[in-house]
């Protein structure tokens, strides 16, 4: 451990041998193709497809009233929401699935979706989640017998009446109106699967883009297991990902009807979206509208936060969140600081927009949170006139405080964040850059300086409050170690570019002293693998990476036992280094793991079990809580106002680290991640539910060009309730880089009187906004 | 997706003869880019096709159109239309008021069109539909001119370039 070792899984892909989903080719494969709906909302009069039926290879058109017969038309959502598999009458926003075209060439089957004449009657839709609640909003959920509204569910923690005492009679009181905007993971893979049902043993086996393969399993079973699919019959499999990010966690109605064409053809059936129905239906992430404030005193305490959210979840709440909390981990909002009170509430409301809401490399709304409490806590700093570091410093909860209970309930588990800003401070030579800054303001120069020192919550997770439709959210690992003393080692987690067959395979090494060269890492397969629940919200190492531990030690136990009958002395008397067991004082008598290894197959002591393997199913007994300490500097361009990101360096507190390179290289994509949304990505409709920027040409995705030089380091607080200290780094660099980038841009914007802006901050946005204030022509030179 | 365009121009013509014109659906449609009067249902409604090009969509709406008002004492009209795209990829709705005035002579003719597009081209098309319209009223100017002239003239959509102008348009906004 602690080594960069390069990636095992690298070799196949810089080859070009990696398999995808859309890799799959079996004898006889059909392909699929879906009709999808150009309305946000209408009724469906029609579908006549006799046209597209009489293209020759065109098998079969599939609509929801065919899906009814067997019940297949509907699916429950991660949050016991329903969902449409595909619509019987209503279209509940564009891009929806309407129909599906079988047929023996993918492009016959792309050809035929024109000749699908759906009749529509379009109806006015609900785009703005504010006037979703208006009591004279159509009730867009029609199918759900009693609904009155298009409100979803109501949520809040913490304490309500302390914290409005508090900013009733507080010195200072901040808020602002924050969007956060709706987004889209645009990994490079879309989402796609094979479904190859095989009628004479009654089996199906999915080939799927899924995240979670085993949760996967589990619903095919709930859901299909009345048509005789049941769980012994199904077996997932989830090949090479071309990046996960929290989109490829949902169900989505593609792969359920691949599936039930497959199961009424019998014969395999293939569906890969395209890049603009993977930015327009799949799920989408954030979308959380939010009114955040700060209660303090004028030299700086902050005494309390009070948070008030409204959800966007388009026309259903299918949040991937197996949290018992609706809003997820947003709780975690009330940041890095030490204060007794704070309340937060959260309402839900139905939209004509896609449902989602994902976590975006992001443990379930903390993005959100972090967002809302790093730039309310800026906005303080400003109004006080205190440098926003200092007001940092005033407030950390403090390196012995912890474990440190929250006001909102969680135990965070430990954490240095003085130090980490600390150095964030030292590498970008922060003094010097508040220097420079006073320079440039004096000639009207628009610089900024902007800090994030977030606190993370990953690793879901303990099984008292995460669960995937009751599934504990454990996780799994199971060590099976050859003769000749080589191992192979399978996972309930999926890797989708993380690089688990190298750091699952360094954790192992590390407990169990056999090279990770020589241990064979699997992940994907349900038939094979034990049962977990996936990888996505930082948590295959929290989870995944303590079982690896956990059963490399209940190896080592069992591997202590032979070495003590093989060297003829007592279990007591042998000590263990990295790969051997050696007689106390007497190093020279020793053995070795290899030698261990071979002897539990073929001298085993008397009584014992045979072989030489171990599975262990972690539950977490707590979260893990990284942190970061980020410092981000810009120059705007008084003219054209365009970004330049000059520096960002960031500094991530993640326990122990397994191995720096892949943890760098997480940091460096999760940095570019978080730029994204700062400045660039949003997903936009129009009053009609009309996507604007469903396509790569207008999703502006940032790419190698936009990032800047990234730059990166670490302090070390181990987590002290994981087995090798490790708190999981996946998703804080997206957590943490957006509030850094806004409040930097708003810290340059400051002679203007600009006091927030919602991201993506664009140049035309700054521009609309310094004109919306009447300061666009403003000389802002102080000298 | 809602656009308004509006266009105000004038004729070296009487008012009665651009009226007469103007006031003629088969001759209208005919200097419309992209437009064609396929069948008359009676006076006030006809049935025709409309292709329209935004960069790499294209979109064929089969609709109706209904004359709403044609006061020849006022020379004003109302023209109301109604599209579905025949890929089955959205609808499209257009009103046109119109209104001409003698001026020294000649004909000023003010329009005003509001268009309101909806499905795939509203997705691709937004940002470029004030542009695209506004070179596509220019042409139908240009093409109504001439068959007041009588010349020679067709209603071919131009789209290839109309998309290449509208960015240049945009462009050269962004210089002035």
């Amino acid at each position: 451990m602690g080594h960069s070792m390069k990636r095992k899984e690298d070799a196949r892909f810089v080859h070009g041998k990696g398999k995808y989903t859309d890799d799959v080719q079996l004898p006889g494969m059909l392909y699929m193709d879906i009709v999808r709906s150009p309305y946000a909302y209408a009724k469906i009069k029609s579908i006549d497809a006799s046209e597209a039926l009489a293209i020759p290879g065109v098998l079969a058109v599939v609509t929801g009233k065919d899906l009814e017969q067997y019940n297949l038309h509907w699916m429950p959502t991660l949050m016991s929401d329903t969902q449409m598999v595909l619509p019987t009458d209503t279209v509940m926003y564009q891009a929806q699935e309407v129909a599906a075209i079988i047929a023996t060439e993918k492009y016959i089957a792309r050809d035929a979706r024109e000749k699908v004449r759906v009749d529509y009657e379009v109806m006015k839709a609900v785009v703005d989640p504010y006037k979703a609640l208006d009591e004279d909003a159509p009730v867009l959920r029609t199918d759900k017998e009693g609904k009155t509204d298009n409100h979803i569910w109501h949520w809040e923690v913490g304490q309500k009446e302390e914290t409005e005492k508090i900013f009733n009679e507080a010195e200072v009181v901040v808020k602002e109106q924050m969007h956060i905007p709706r987004i889209h993971v645009a990994s490079i893979e879309t989402c796609g699967c094979v479904a190859d049902y095989n009628k004479v043993e009654n089996h199906l086996t999915m080939y799927m883009t899924t995240q979670a393969p085993h949760a996967i399993r589990t619903v095919i079973a709930l859901v299909a297991g009345h048509v005789g699919i049941t769980e012994e019959k199904v077996r997932v499999i989830s090949p090479d990902i071309g990046g996960g990010f929290g989109g490829k966690v949902p169900v989505y109605p593609g792969y359920v009807i691949a599936i039930a064409a497959s199961f009424l053809i019998g014969k395999p059936v293939k569906w890969i979206e395209d890049r603009s129905e993977n930015l327009q239906a799949d799920s989408f992430a954030r979308d959380y509208h939010i009114t955040a404030e700060m209660a303090g005193t004028k030299d700086g305490k902050i005494l309390a936060t009070r948070m008030k959210v409204l959800a966007d979840h388009g026309y259903t709440d299918a949040a991937a969140n197996p949290s018992k909390f609706p809003t997820g981990m947003f709780s975690i909002g009330t940041g890095s600081y030490d204060y007794p009170n704070a309340f937060m509430e959260a309402d839900a409301v139905y939209t004509n927009k896609p449902p989602g809401g994902v976590a975006y490399r992001c443990s379930f709304r903390v993005t959100e949170a972090v967002h809302a409490i790093e730039r309310i806590t800026d906005r303080f700093a400003l109004e006080i006139e205190k440098d926003p570091a200092q007001l940092r410093f005033d407030n950390f909860i403090k390196k012995d405080q912890f474990p440190y209970p929250s006001p909102t309930g969680w135990e965070y588990d430990s954490g240095d964040y003085e130090a980490g800003l600390k150095l964030a401070m030292k590498a970008v030579e922060y003094d010097k850059l508040r220097e420079e800054q006073a320079e440039k303001r004096k000639k009207g120069e628009l610089m900024g300086i902007g800090l994030s020192t977030f606190t993370e919550i990953v690793g879901a997770g303990p099984s008292k409050d995460f669960d995937i439709l009751g599934i504990k959210m454990f996780d799994s690992a199971e060590i099976r170690v050859h003769p000749t003393g080589k191992a192979i080692a399978r996972f309930g987690t999926k890797s989708q570019g993380q690089g688990h067959e190298t750091t699952y395979a360094q954790i192992i090494a590390e407990e169990l002293g056999i090279p990770a060269m020589d241990i064979q890492v699997e992940e994907g397969d349900t038939d094979t693998a034990p049962y977990g629940l996936g990888t996505y919200a930082s948590r295959s190492t929290p989870t995944a990476g303590a079982a690896a531990a956990v059963a490399a030690r209940k190896l080592r136990d069992k591997a202590r036992k032979i070495a003590a009958y093989l060297l003829e002395v007592s279990e007591d008397d042998l000590e263990w280094e990295p790969g051997k067991f050696f007689v106390k004082g007497a190093p020279e008598k020793s053995k070795t793991i290899q030698e261990i290894v071979f002897a539990s197959y073929t001298n085993h002591p008397q009584g014992m079990e045979a072989g030489f393997e171990a599975t262990h199913y972690y539950d977490p007994p707590n979260l893990t809580f990284p942190s970061g300490a980020y410092i981000c500097v810009v120059d705007i361009d008084k003219e054209t106002f365009e970004i330049k990101v000059r520096r960002f360096v960031a500094i991530d507190d993640a326990g122990h680290i397994i191995n720096p390179m892949v943890a760098q290289g997480q940091v460096h994509g999760g940095l570019t991640q978080g730029l994204a949304p700062a400045m660039y990505e949003e997903l936009i409709y129009d009053d009609d539910g009309n996507i604007l920027n469903g396509t790569f040409m207008d999703y502006l995705v940032p790419t190698a060009v936009e990032s800047p030089n990234w730059e990166t380091g670490h302090t070390v607080t181990p987590s002290p309730h994981h087995p090798i200290g490790a708190k999981g780094i996946g998703e804080s660099p997206t957590v943490g880089a957006p509030p850094a980038i806004a409040n930097a841009i708003v810290d340059a914007l400051k002679p203007y009187g600009v006091t927030h802006m919602d991201i993506p901050i664009t140049p035309y946005k700054i521009f609309k906004k310094l004109k919306d204030m009447g300061v666009l022509d403003k000389d802002i030179a102080e000298g | 997706m809602e656009a308004t365009i509006t266009k105000n121009f004038t004729l070296e013509e009487p008012i009665d003869k651009v009226w007469a014109s103007l006031s003629n659906p088969m001759e209208i449609s005919s200097c419309v880019p992209g437009a064609t009067i396929t069948e008359k249902i009676d006076d006030n409604n006809y049935k025709g096709e409309v292709t329209l090009k935004f960069g790499p969509v294209k979109a064929k709406y089969d609709g109706v159109i209904t004359i709403d008002e044609m006061d020849d004492a006022s020379h004003k009209m109302t023209l109301k239309g109604k599209g579905l795209d025949s890929k089955g990829k959205g609808n499209a709705e257009m009103t046109m008021n119109g209104l001409a005035k003698e001026e020294e002579g000649n004909t000023n003719v003010d329009f005003q069109m509001v268009v309101n597009i909806q499905g795939t081209l509203a997705q691709f098309g937004s940002r470029l539909i004030n542009d695209v319209s506004a070179k596509l009223m220019d042409q139908f100017v240009d093409n109504f001119n001439a068959l007041l002239k009588g010349d020679e003239f067709n209603n071919d959509l131009k789209a290839g370039s109309m998309v290449g102008t509208a960015v240049k348009g945009i462009f050269k906004k962004k210089e002035a």
